[in-house]
C-alpha cells in the first residue's frame, strides 16, 4: 500500500519519515516533490569497470544556474531534501514533466533501502538535450508500507551528501 | 505491501517464492540481489562471448542478458529493478518493463542498457528483486515467457 500525500504530512509529524527541509506545499496526492541539489558529480573514465574505483569530477552551482546535459549524457546530481524512514520504503520517482522531457531521475534503481537516510543521489540520463535549474523540481518520493520483520539498512551510502559515486568496487566478490 | 528482507527469507523457505540458488547475504531491507548469468544476447539474437574477464558495453549499447538464478512467485508479484551501486555507473537492468508477473518462474531476462562504456563480469551481484502482496484473485500468468531460461529476445512480432 502507498501512502497519500496526507499520510505523508502525518507520519512526516510523528517522525516517522524524515523529509529535511519539509515543506507542505511539496506534498502531492502520492508523493513528496524533490528539488535539485547544486552538485552534480561526472564520471572521467573512458570506460567504467564495476571492479575499479571510478574516477570523477565534482562541479557546483548555485541555486536558479542552469545545467545542460547533452542527448545521451549521463550525470549524478542529488536532491536537496534529505529523507528516509525507518517505517515506509521509499520509492523515487520522475515528475512526470520532467519525463516527458526525456530525462531519467534513476538508472533502474528506485527503490530506497527502509532505515537508509541522506541526500537522494540523482541518476541523470538525458534521452535528449536538456537544461536543468538547480532548485527546481525535478522528482518524487512515494512511500509504501511494508510486510514483515524490519531489518534497517546500514551501508555504505549511509547519510549520503551531494552526489555519491559508485562504491560498487568495494563489494565485488567475483 | 513491500516484503522486508527477513519476510523474502521466510518465504523462500516456506517455498511461496523461488530463488535458486538462494543465499542469504544476497538479501536486504525490502529486496534480493541477483546475479547477472553468463551469456548476453544482442536484440538481433546473435550471441556475445562472457566469460571471467567480463565484457565491455560501449556507450550506447543495448543487450540482454539473463539472472543467474531462477527467480518466481505463486504467492507475490514482482519489480526487478537494478541497485544503486550500479544505477550510479549508469546502467540500466531493465528498459521501464520492472513488472514481475505473479506465476512467472525462471532467469529473468535483462535488458542491459550502458548510458556510459562499462565493464561487467558474470555472475556479479548486478541487480535487485522486490516482491509485493497482491490484492485479491490471483490469476497465475502463464504468458510466452513464463518459463524462459535464457536470454529472450522480443516475441512481439510472433
Amino acid at each position: 500500500m502507498i501512502l497519500t500525500g496526507p499520510e505523508i504530512i502525518v507520519q512526516k509529524r510523528r517522525g516517522r519519515i524524515w523529509i529535511d527541509p519539509f515543506d507542505s506545499e511539496m506534498v502531492t496526492t502520492n508523493s513528496y516533490d524533490l528539488t535539485l541539489g547544486g552538485q552534480f558529480l561526472t564520471y572521467r573514465d573512458e570506460v567504467l569497470d564495476v571492479r575499479k574505483k571510478p574516477k570523477y569530477n565534482m562541479s557546483e552551482f548555485s541555486q536558479g544556474t542552469t545545467v545542460h546535459i547533452p542527448k545521451g549524457g549521463f550525470m549524478l546530481g542529488h536532491s536537496s531534501e534529505k529523507i528516509g524512514s525507518d517505517h515506509h520504503v521509499p520509492l523515487i520517482h520522475a515528475r512526470s514533466g520532467v519525463a516527458r522531457l526525456g530525462l531519467f531521475v534513476h538508472v533502474t534503481a528506485d527503490l530506497i533501502d527502509i532505515g537508509s537516510y541522506g541526500n537522494i543521489t540523482f541518476q541523470l540520463f538525458a534521452a535528449r538535450a536538456i537544461d536543468l535549474c538547480v532548485g527546481m523540481r525535478i522528482a518524487q518520493v512515494s512511500f509504501w508500507m511494508s510486510e514483515g520483520e524490519k531489518e534497517l539498512y546500514d551501508g555504505k551510502y549511509q547519510g549520503s551528501q551531494g552526489p555519491v559515486a559508485s562504491m560498487i568496487s568495494q563489494d565485488i566478490k567475483s | 505491501m513491500i516484503l522486508t528482507g527477513s519476510q523474502i527469507k521466510r518465504s523462500v523457505e516456506q517455498g511461496d517464492i523461488v530463488i535458486d540458488p538462494f543465499d542469504e547475504c544476497q538479501i536486504n531491507p525490502n529486496s534480493y540481489n541477483y546475479r547477472l548469468g553468463s551469456k548476453l544476447i544482442y536484440p538481433d539474437g546473435n550471441e556475445h562471448p562472457f566469460d571471467e574477464d567480463g565484457v565491455m558495453l560501449s556507450q550506447g549499447t543495448l543487450v540482454l542478458g539473463a539472472t543467474y538464478e531462477i527467480i518466481g512467485s505463486r504467492k507475490y508479484a514482482m519489480s526487478l529493478i537494478g541497485r544503486s551501486s550500479v544505477g550510479r555507473l549508469g546502467l540500466f537492468l531493465q528498459v521501464s518493463a520492472n513488472l514481475g508477473h505473479t506465476g512467472s518462474c525462471h532467469r529473468w531476462t535483462l535488458e542491459i542498457f550502458a548510458a556510459k562504456s562499462i565493464r561487467i563480469y558474470p555472475h556479479m551481484e548486478i541487480g535487485q528483486i522486490s516482491f509485493w502482496r497482491n490484492n485479491g484473485a490471483h490469476r497465475l500468468y502463464v504468458g510466452k515467457y513464463a518459463t524462459k531460461n535464457v536470454p529472450q529476445t522480443s516475441l512481439l512480432e510472433r
